[in-house]
């Protein structure tokens, strides 16, 4: 006779794992919906991760040609001087260039473009191609490449003439890819490229005009771009610089993917969760199948915690398993994912493995994992060994589920740290979770409440209905979860439909009725009256409004004996966004259209005293600027001080101009400038043919025309809506596994319940309506929960968050409400079928 | 713990008592059980239907605990014991052979008796395995899964699983209970050659006063009492 060596308490995790692997069906039968949910949840993080850190990666790995240099230096309305030319010249070779808003017409046409000015040197990285396929070779003089847009909209081509401003040119070809277009960032039309001599020609330069310089400087050698900066700004703190290097060629683009990756993380989290409603579910139904098996290996021996190792590592295994099909997925969707969000994407994106965002998404699906499959692992140690012998068992000491409580605060930890940690906007992603946290409790509490109010509800006559009511909340059912699970997703979807329209109608309804039909820039001051007098003639009743326009940058603030440096300053103070690079200067007689002065005095008409300025109350809140400080600003390279008369309130709704700094008219009306105009036409009807006036009279202003940038604000939208649509379809996807799963876990009781009721005269029509008053009544209830949930969140995010008119598309949302619900209930009854085909016989003899 | 020296009892009951349920629902199943079985003996439970035979096991074997009284088996307090500690106690052991077999239905033959040797983390279980299966007459099906094996083999399985680690205490609920009369004389001819191998002693809970009479004792149970104890 032989004994164990007696000191053995806890089986080893090596010999847990022999007996777990050989319990555990290779085809993890009985795991599948874990496997799904993960797949599906991890399947989406890697997605989304993979694909920005594709674009992150593409990039970083473009700055160069993107930028079209290793390092950049901006400066509005004047070239760099001979000593800042001479500075950038000591590192490398120099690629001047221009950039502006002009007009350009040809025939009868007239269009509105983004003028591009470069040197014969340009690109210094990458290639112009163009829409033949051909690489632009040198500009010839007196001619320019134009966007396909301004061919269309001139209707002219290769070879033909066009005017810019005054001076006609010859096209030279049309514009495929611009190698530095995204650094360029968001433009006011289409793009026209000429020489750098142009603008000059054109007479777009004259002092007070508009533009921007550009000067991009190639390295010679191995500089560093950071060290380039900062001995530049040393060299001249207060020229109003603007530096951008290779290794932030187009930080709006970055910033945007960044920001959209977190967001769509977020939601595919929101997805992943919903998922670990079926892993809790798949793992409960999974445990419950094996209780004879857990109880026999207690009758062999077993201690709790070798059940729980045992069945901790098969759920292991399959999460694992789960997770890495779910990172080929999400890896191999990629492209698919990047071509669905086509010229949303700053950069195209290929099949790429980035194993910081797969590892990202595994960590999270394992740790939803943890989260929702400790408490039924945990509650399975407990089955007690004497279940196999009679169903009466007195506890044997059962564990509490406090014991739950660590692995799950563990999980949930680890998520939120996951989440936060290296998260641009921590407190939105804050934000979003706990949001999240709230809609899911919401949920949970409705379907408890569900299930309480079918079993208060009076027991309908018709026993199919009486039937499908008990199956809502018979021992067992799984009405909490789904409610949870399903009603997530269908919220979010009409959530999103709700957004998405009500934007879309703000954009397309309230904002052009708000918003003017022209911008109108850079029209010289002499010659404002001849400009009201033709819109007028075209248009009697078009408003017009105008304002001078300057450009120039905040060098001091603060009190007058001691005012704060801004080129001194290591940070500027939160939300004091004003003070820092160029911004538009403006002066005016009377407080601006729409302005509400909250503090201080406006000067008299005729002020002929101190330069005196008026500033936005929120600007001066953020900068801690009192009446009596000073502001010290550089316009064209001179300085000019002006002290705080009042601080105003902005009406940034009104979308005309709206200035931070308001001077007194005798602090800048010496200094070159132009006008600014805005124009909205009665009816937002534009006249025929004043656009090409306008072009012909004012060859050196340009017109921004609303209506073009609002249908691209709109299409923009659509493709932002669709990328968060396909991340929360995963959450429907996901909340369909769990139906499914239910379905299948509540599979032996429903062929009992159909069984009997054939056996006691039930027609197999009869047996369908059954299905379909069950699953009729789940998704009329989450119907009514998706719409109320998602059109009450939605109201909140477009008349709170975003401040906008709440104008939904009701159509269009119960049609998407209606999509997921249709899709739900086809999975509802596809799995159902196998139980209403049961046969009776067959089915009394194995129960 | 330690096997318990050949002069111990295998098994010493006092005044065992067993409830269930509280209130007014509690249903007294043991009403002061007294039973000693030396160590090597085998002994059949006759009784009818719930005359508290399979309670009386369940205690024995630590899979309920008694709600008084004290109870010492195989040299261990049970009586003091948790549950985990009674499952550390039943390892190596006490080897169960239940009416129902319970294999685990995802392992082979080989694998069902290999898993409680490893529980127990005995060397070599897996030789051991194959040779009691060989010794119950299934060397030829150590890779059969149960469902691929009869009512009889399957119940052999149970047997050499139970043996395997060669406990000292052997327990068998209704063994025979699942089988017809030929398969059932031929797994009691085994169960009793195995033991009689190696010199366990055994407890059977049987209505068949034949079987019974094949034990060195037996012992009737009636409303929860021991109503006769005759040693054949």
């Amino acid at each position: 006779m032989f004994m164990s060596d007696g000191g053995m308490a806890i089986l080893s995790w090596r010999a847990a794992w022999g007996i777990a692997r050989r319990d555990l069906n290779r085809q993890f039968r009985g795991l599948r919906l874990l496997l799904v949910c993960l797949f599906l949840g991890v399947g989406a993080l890697a997605a989304i991760g993979s694909l920005t850190g594709a674009i992150r990666g593409e990039l970083d790995a473009q700055g160069q040609v993107l930028l079209g240099g290793d390092f950049e230096v901006e400066v509005y309305q004047r070239p760099l001087s001979e000593a800042e030319n001479a500075f950038l010249a000591r590192y490398g070779d120099l690629s001047p260039g221009m950039r502006m808003q002009a007009m350009v017409s040809a025939g009868e046409a007239a269009s509105p473009v983004e003028l591009k000015a470069v040197a014969p040197n340009w690109p210094m990285y990458g290639r112009l191609t163009l829409a033949d396929g051909s690489v632009a070779g040198d500009l010839p003089q007196g001619s320019a490449w134009i966007a396909q847009g301004v061919a269309d909209r001139l209707a002219i081509g290769p070879g033909d003439s066009f005017t810019l401003g005054t001076l006609p040119l010859k096209v030279a070809g049309i514009i495929g890819e611009e190698p530095d277009r995204l650094s360029e960032g968001f433009t006011l039309g289409q793009t026209v490229i000429v020489g750098l001599d142009v603008p000059q020609a054109a007479g777009l330069t004259q002092p007070g005009a508009m533009y921007e310089s550009k000067t991009r400087v190639r390295f010679a050698g191995a500089d560093d771009p950071a060290a380039v900066e900062e001995a530049l700004l040393e060299e001249f703190p207060e020229n109003g610089l603007d530096v951008r290097t290779r290794d932030r060629a187009s930080p709006g683009a970055e910033r945007f993917v960044g920001r959209m990756g977190e967001f769509l993380t977020l939601v595919g989290l929101a997805a992943l969760v919903i998922a670990g409603i079926g892993i809790g579910l798949g793992v409960s139904s999974y445990l419950e199948a094996r209780r004879a098996g857990i109880a026999t290996l207690k009758i062999l021996g077993a201690t709790s915690s070798d059940i729980a190792r045992i069945y901790t590592l098969q759920i292991g295994a399959a999460a694992l398993a789960g997770s890495l099909a779910g990172l080929a997925a999400g890896v191999l969707v990629t492209p698919l994912l990047g071509s669905a969000l086509g010229e949303l994407l700053p950069v195209a994106a290929g099949v790429t493995v980035d194993v910081l965002a797969l590892l990202r998404a595994a960590a999270f699906g394992l740790l939803i994992a943890l989260v929702f499959a400790a408490p039924p692992v945990l509650r399975a140690r407990c089955f007690p060994a004497m279940a196999l012998m009679r169903e009466r068992v007195a506890p044997l000491g059962a564990g509490s589920w406090r014991t739950a409580l660590v692995p799950v605060g563990f999980g949930l930890a680890g998520i939120a740290a996951l989440a936060l940690v290296g998260s641009p906007t921590p407190l939105l992603s804050a934000g979003f979770m706990g949001g999240a946290v709230v809609l899911l409790g919401l949920l949970a509490l409705l379907g408890w409440a569900i299930r309480w109010a079918a079993r208060k509800l009076p027991r309908p006559a018709n026993p199919i209905w009486r039937a499908a009511l008990a199956n809502l909340h018979r021992p067992g059912a799984a009405t909490g979860a789904l409610v949870t699970a399903l009603g997530f997703g269908l919220s979010a979807f009409v959530l999103l439909a709700a957004v998405q329209t009500s934007l879309d109608g703000n954009i397309r309804r309230s904002v052009p009725a708000i918003a003017p039909d022209y911008f109108v820039l850079d029209l010289p001051k002499a010659r404002v009256g001849e400009f009201m007098t033709m819109v007028e003639a075209a248009s009697p009743d078009a408003e017009i409004m105008s304002t001078p326009t300057l450009r120039g940058s905040v060098i001091a603030y603060g009190p007058a004996a001691q005012p704060n440096v801004v080129s001194e300053m290591d940070e500027l103070p939160e939300g004091a966004w004003g003070l820092s690079g160029e911004r538009g200067l403006t002066y005016s007689v009377d407080v601006p259209p729409g302005n509400v002065l909250t503090q201080g005095e406006w000067w008299p008409a005729m002020y002929r005293g101190e330069p005196l300025v008026s500033v936005d109350e929120d600007l001066a809140t953020a900068a801690g600027l009192k009446l009596g400080d000073i502001i010290t600003i550089s316009v064209l390279g001179v300085q000019k001080t002006a002290r705080i008369a009042s601080f105003r309130r902005l009406d940034w709704e009104s979308m005309g101009f709206n200035y931070v700094f308001v001077f007194s008219p005798n602090t800048l009306a010496d200094a070159p400038h132009n006008v600014a105009a805005t124009v909205s036409f009665a009816g937002g009807v534009v006249p025929p043919g004043l656009l090409r006036q306008l072009a012909q009279t004012f060859p050196s202003s340009s017109v921004i025309e609303v209506g073009p940038i609002l249908r691209e604000a709109r299409g923009i939208l659509d493709q932002v809506s669709l990328a968060i649509l396909a991340a929360a379809s995963v959450a429907v996807l996901a909340g369909v596994a769990v139906l499914l799963g239910a379905i299948a876990a509540a599979r032996a009781a429903r062929i009992y319940d159909t069984v009997i009721l054939r056996v006691l005269g039930a027609s197999r029509g009869q047996l369908l309506g059954l299905q379909f008053a069950e699953f009729g009544l789940l998704t009329a209830v989450l119907a009514g929960v998706a719409l109320a949930l998602g059109t009450g969140l939605g109201w909140l995010v477009i008349t709170q968050l975003f401040e906008f008119d709440w104008l939904p598309d009701w159509p269009r949302i119960l049609m998407v409400l209606g999509a997921g619900l249709v899709l739900v209930l086809g999975f509802a009854f596809a799995a159902s079928l196998p139980v209403l085909r049961a046969r009776p016989a067959a089915a009394l003899r194995s129960l | 713990m330690t096997t318990p020296p050949a002069d111990q009892p295998a098994i010493l009951a006092r005044d065992l008592r067993l409830t269930l349920g509280e209130g007014s629902a509690a249903v007294e199943i043991l009403k002061g059980i007294d039973l000693t079985v030396p160590a090597g003996q085998t002994l059949a439970l006759l009784g009818p239907s719930g005359s508290g035979k399979s309670s009386l096991m369940a205690v024995l074997t630590g899979l309920e605990r008694a709600t008084s009284g004290t109870l010492q088996v195989a040299g261990a307090d049970f009586a003091a014991l948790n549950e985990d500690a009674l499952a550390l106690a039943r390892r190596g052991r006490i080897g169960i052979v239940l009416q129902a077999f319970h294999l685990l239905p995802t392992m082979t033959a080989q694998e069902n008796v290999v898993t409680p040797m490893e529980l127990a983390g005995m060397p070599q279980a897996w030789a051991r395995a194959a040779e009691e299966l060989e010794a119950v007459g299934l060397g030829h099906r150590l890779t059969h899964y149960p469902a691929q094996l009869s009512g009889g083999e399957q119940q052999r399985v149970a047997i050499a699983r139970a043996l395997a680690p060669r406990p000292p205490l052997i327990f068998g609920d209704e063994p025979t209970g699942n089988l017809d009369a030929a398969t059932g004389h031929a797994i009691i001819e085994v169960l009793l050659a195995r033991r009689a191998d190696t010199g366990a002693t055994l407890v059977i809970i049987t209505h068949d006063r034949e079987l019974a009479s094949l034990c060195d004792r037996v012992v009737t149970l009636g409303d929860g009492m021991i109503v006769s104890d005759v040693h054949v």
